[in-house]
């Protein structure tokens, strides 16, 4: 199966390990990984706010950039559910609304595409931690991911999983929402954090590099002993118990 | 009370919602409260995403015939020896009910909950004739005596006041003597409003849902306070916003099972009440005279536009119970008698950007508003559209210029190869331990409160492109 | 247009030009997709629903007997006397005789009468309302009442305990069915009543920390009585 890695802007420059952990579970999965260099950006942090029309040329680039793929898949739920955005913006092509549908279709998220496409929710990993997970708005009630990270997460081996309490709330992250009001985000992010540690956990999962990074700076910035992973980078981990 | 609250600027509103800890709590408490009522009428229910969408077909087949309905409605109103008022500004409203307040010499006027009342600040146009205007609905009554403390919610108006300061707030104004116990606090409200229902001229209510063909008014209360505003009183007043309507009995049934579900997370609430004209003339209770003031006040300005979908709402407040940032910031951070998802949609419309411009900012779009919402309003795309209609009214700005060089930045792969390249270089001086911790422009404001992972050295897409090659070379 | 109706004109012709038409002479109401509201329940008989009924009172602090006729009065006895009631506030409704239902107790009776002035005082004092429903909806755990000038707005409503009375073929699933009735009547030209009343149990607020409290502006305790053979 031939799959075109969107590996988000966020990805490619700070969290490249992500991106590795992708290519390696797809390819253990038996699937051939290409990666079309012409992408940049899906657009998200002008869509969000407000600016439709800076939007649009970012967002031709990623349809044509994605034109030929079988299957486009991104380790970020945020950005694959940007792609629904696209078909609005271009309501006087129609010929790009097309395409803009077409790439709508053939884009998952990771986690989705390993549990919904390929059918596997045991991808041989083992690690030993205490561990919680982000559920990330985007993902959850844009994209409709829902159950595919959990169902990965319960087949990994030696993993003790706790659930979050009030994972539904948002952490705060929002694009530009994270420096344009940045006094409530922090509150957010800290009850997050605190969520988080009242799970006893020292490992927080996430499968949105937004949210990470939100959360993961925060936790950096109150030296907080929980360690931030993208559900990627643990489905690659072997260790032995 | 007018729709706006305060005169303090956004962020100070905003910083002292957050210093506030004990309405955060109460509000953080009431939200998972609510959210788990919410979510087990639903899943008790079944089929809840086909009542959504059936509350969604009902909302835009109606809105789409708006005008029809109200015609139908205002007719069956006369039909029904009932008064109709259509009401096209809040000075139109208020003329007319002070208007029929004098002619009936109304003194006393009790009140149940409307929220388009306080909108229109009808209560000051009342009590500018020398009324007294009481409200009955207990949330409002603690707000009332507390010098007129603005609500913080649509539901739960006095959500951020807790028992003691209630039971300060009677003791002081109303020589109130026992306990915080809200079970006494209750029944001295009860004993207090009793009084007052007896004695009053006028009743004024708002209006859950009207019933086009039948001429009917509904309200939808859990105190039974609208009961007793529409039952002793003389003379009723109900006061509608236009687009609280539906069009016959059947629909009515559907709304009213979203709102009490979505609202308060019961099956039905305790009393519907259902209200068709004046009391007939052998009746021994209801009101002998019925006005219906049914008004705009910048509602139709939503038709017709990308923000018609703003008018299917239903006042449930769901929306409101689910928002991570009206649980940090709390009602009274909005400025608006509106506050949460649906207040930073309504209010800007309703009351200008100059006013209420920074709301709809005020939102990461995570959504759960949108998904919460019983009758499908999606909350999180109006407020985006909010974003781009103030940015395309706006000259150029710093952002604008920013948002321009994104948009070069991604289309222009060399810009993008070039800036992203050079991002691990640029940010070296601000490094430590792989992480940022300070910066300039928007780094600034993120490093305020968090670090911010270091660009890393090789992007993703370079050491892709290096182990294509070293596949090649094998 | 009549006095009874000011500025209507202007009104809906500013929606209808941006609603970007002419006001239509008539408009049908489509048929729903979606219809939920008349599976909750369905196929459901009448013992279940009295099941689903009681069950539902539970949750909404209200207690629930079934008796037959014959018992009626006893019953009616029993709970006057357990809500210490001295003054019962009722309607004035020939069933009450028909069956005898206050033939037991010795509290005052002061059934609603359109002749008397003072009807809605005497309901403010009465310690007890007595109504029976005109229908009621199992899936909420309500009573449904008519008012007309016998059955008076404020005999289920000013006294500090209400009791209804709940014939058992009157119960329908749900509010769906109730609503129904109620616009088939109007299409009908026999529209039921100038007040229609949903009760669900006492009257109650959350309003203060959230906590609920029983009783606020309505009655403090209710009552349901089915009669299972009415």
């Amino acid at each position: 199966m031939n799959v075109s890695l969107f590996i988000t802007c966020l990805g490619d420059i700070f969290y490249p390990n992500v991106g590795k952990s992708v290519v390696e579970v797809l390819e253990r999965l038996g699937c051939e990984v290409d990666f079309p260099y012409s992408q940049t950006c899906c657009g998200q942090p002008a869509y969000n706010s407000g600016y439709h029309g800076e939007t649009r040329e970012a967002a031709r680039r990623m349809i044509n950039t994605f034109e030929n793929s079988s299957y486009v898949v991104g380790p970020s739920g945020s950005c694959v559910a940007m792609f629904s955005e696209y078909e609005e913006l271009f309501h006087n092509e129609p010929e790009m609304q097309r395409k803009a549908r077409s790439l709508k279709e053939r884009s998952y998220e990771f986690t989705q595409f390993l549990v919904d496409v390929l059918n596997v929710t045991n991808v041989g990993a083992s690690f030993n931690a205490t561990a919680t997970y982000h559920k990330s708005c985007h993902m959850t009630r844009l994209l409709g991911v829902n159950d595919a990270p959990e169902a990965l997460l319960s087949e990994v081996d030696g993993l003790s999983y706790r659930k979050l309490p009030n994972c539904e709330n948002c952490c705060g992250f929002g694009g530009t929402f994270s420096v344009k009001m940045e006094a409530i985000s922090k509150e957010m992010v800290d009850e997050k954090i605190n969520n988080i540690q009242s799970t006893g956990a020292d490992l927080l999962i996430g499968a949105d590099s937004g949210c990470l990074m939100n959360i993961g700076g925060r936790i950096n910035r109150l030296q907080k002993p929980v360690k931030v992973m993208h559900i990627a980078e643990v489905l690659t981990q072997r260790e032995v118990k | 009370m007018p729709m706006r609250i305060g005169a303090d600027p956004f962020k100070d509103r905003v910083e002292k919602g957050l210093n506030d800890a004990f309405m955060r709590n109460s509000v953080r408490s009431a939200q998972e409260r609510l959210y788990g009522k919410r979510l087990d009428a639903a899943e008790e229910l079944g089929s809840w995403e086909d009542w959504r969408n059936l509350g969604e077909e009902i909302r835009s087949h109606t809105l789409e015939n708006l005008d029809y309905y109200l015609y139908e409605l205002s007719e069956k109103m006369e039909e029904n020896g009932g008064h109709v008022y259509f009401a096209k500004t809040a000075e139109d409203a208020n003329h007319y009910i002070q208007e029929v307040v004098k002619r009936k010499n109304g003194k006393k006027i009790i009140k149940s909950k409307s929220m388009v009342t306080e909108e229109i600040s009808m209560n000051e146009a009342l009590e500018s004739l020398g009324c007294e205007v009481i409200e009955s609905d207990l949330g409002e009554y603690i707000l009332q005596i507390d010098d007129h403390d603005p609500p913080s919610h649509i539901v739960v108006p006095a959500l951020h006041k807790n028992k003691s300061q209630i039971r300060d707030v009677f003791k002081e104004k109303l020589g109130y003597l026992n306990t915080d116990k809200p079970e006494e606090l209750t029944l001295f409200a009860r004993e207090k409003l009793r009084e007052e229902f007896l004695s009053a001229d006028i009743g004024i209510t708002g209006c859950n849902f009207a019933v086009a063909e039948s001429g009917t008014i509904t309200l939808v209360t859990n105190e039974g306070n609208a009961r007793l505003a529409t039952t002793l009183p003389q003379t009723q007043i109900t006061v509608m916003g236009m687009e609280r309507i539906v069009p016959t009995w059947e629909e009515l049934d559907v709304m009213i099972s979203l709102l009490s579900r979505s609202a308060v997370g019961q099956k039905l609430t305790t009393y519907v009440t259902a209200l068709t004209g004046p009391k007939a003339t052998l009746e021994g209770d209801g009101p002998e005279e019925f006005h219906l003031v049914i008004v705009d006040n910048g509602r139709s300005n939503m038709i017709g536009t990308k923000f018609q979908e703003a008018l299917h709402c239903i006042r449930c407040a769901a929306c409101i119970n689910v928002c991570p940032v009206y649980r940090h910031v709390g009602g009274h951070g909005y400025g608006s008698i509106y506050p949460g998802p649906i207040g930073a949609v309504i209010s800007p419309l309703l009351g200008g950007y100059e006013e209420y411009g920074e709301l709809p900012f005020a939102s990461t779009l995570c959504a759960a508003c949108t998904d919460a919402c019983p009758v499908k309003i999606p909350l999180h795309e109006l407020l985006n559209k909010h974003r781009k209609k103030m940015i395309e009214g706006k000259g150029l700005t710093a952002e604008k210029i920013a948002m321009r060089g994104f948009q070069y930045g991604t289309t222009l792969p060399i810009l993008y190869q070039v800036g992203t390249k050079l991002a691990p270089f640029l940010s070296l001086p601000f490094q430590t331990n792989g992480f940022l911790t300070k910066g300039p422009g928007p780094l600034k404001a993120w490093t305020t409160i968090r670090d911010m992972p270091a660009p890393n050295n090789e992007r993703f897409r370079d050491w892709f492109q290096k182990r294509q090659k070293e596949d090649l070379g094998e | 247009m009549s006095e009874q109706i000011l500025n209507r004109e202007s009104f809906l012709s500013s929606l209808a030009q941006k609603l970007g038409r002419s006001t239509p002479k008539t408009v049908e109401i489509p048929k729903w997709k979606h219809q939920p509201q008349w599976e909750v329940l369905k196929n459901t008989s009448q013992d279940e629903l009295v099941t689903v009924f009681k069950k539902q009172c539970e949750t909404i602090h209200t207690d629930v007997i079934e008796t037959e006729k014959e018992q009626l009065a006893d019953v009616i006895k029993e709970r006057i006397e357990a809500y210490n009631g001295n003054s019962i506030s009722t309607w004035n409704d020939k069933r009450f005789d028909q069956y005898g239902i206050f033939s037991k107790t010795e509290a005052m009776i002061h059934a609603w009468d359109p002749r008397m002035k003072d009807n809605v005082n005497v309901a403010e004092q009465a310690d007890i309302g007595i109504t029976f429903c005109d229908l009621a909806l199992a899936e909420s755990g309500t009573v449904v009442l008519f008012s007309n000038e016998e059955q008076g707005r404020s005999v289920s409503l000013l006294p500090t305990t209400y009791i209804a009375l709940v014939p058992k073929s009157l119960i329908v699933p749900r509010m769906s069915q109730a609503a129904r009735i109620i616009h088939h009547r109007n299409k009908a030209g026999e529209f039921p009543a100038t007040c229609v009343n949903f009760i669900s149990g006492p009257s109650n607020s959350a309003d203060i920390e959230m906590n609920l409290v029983v009783g606020v502006h309505g009655p403090i305790k209710t009552t349901y009585i089915i009669i299972s053979d009415l």
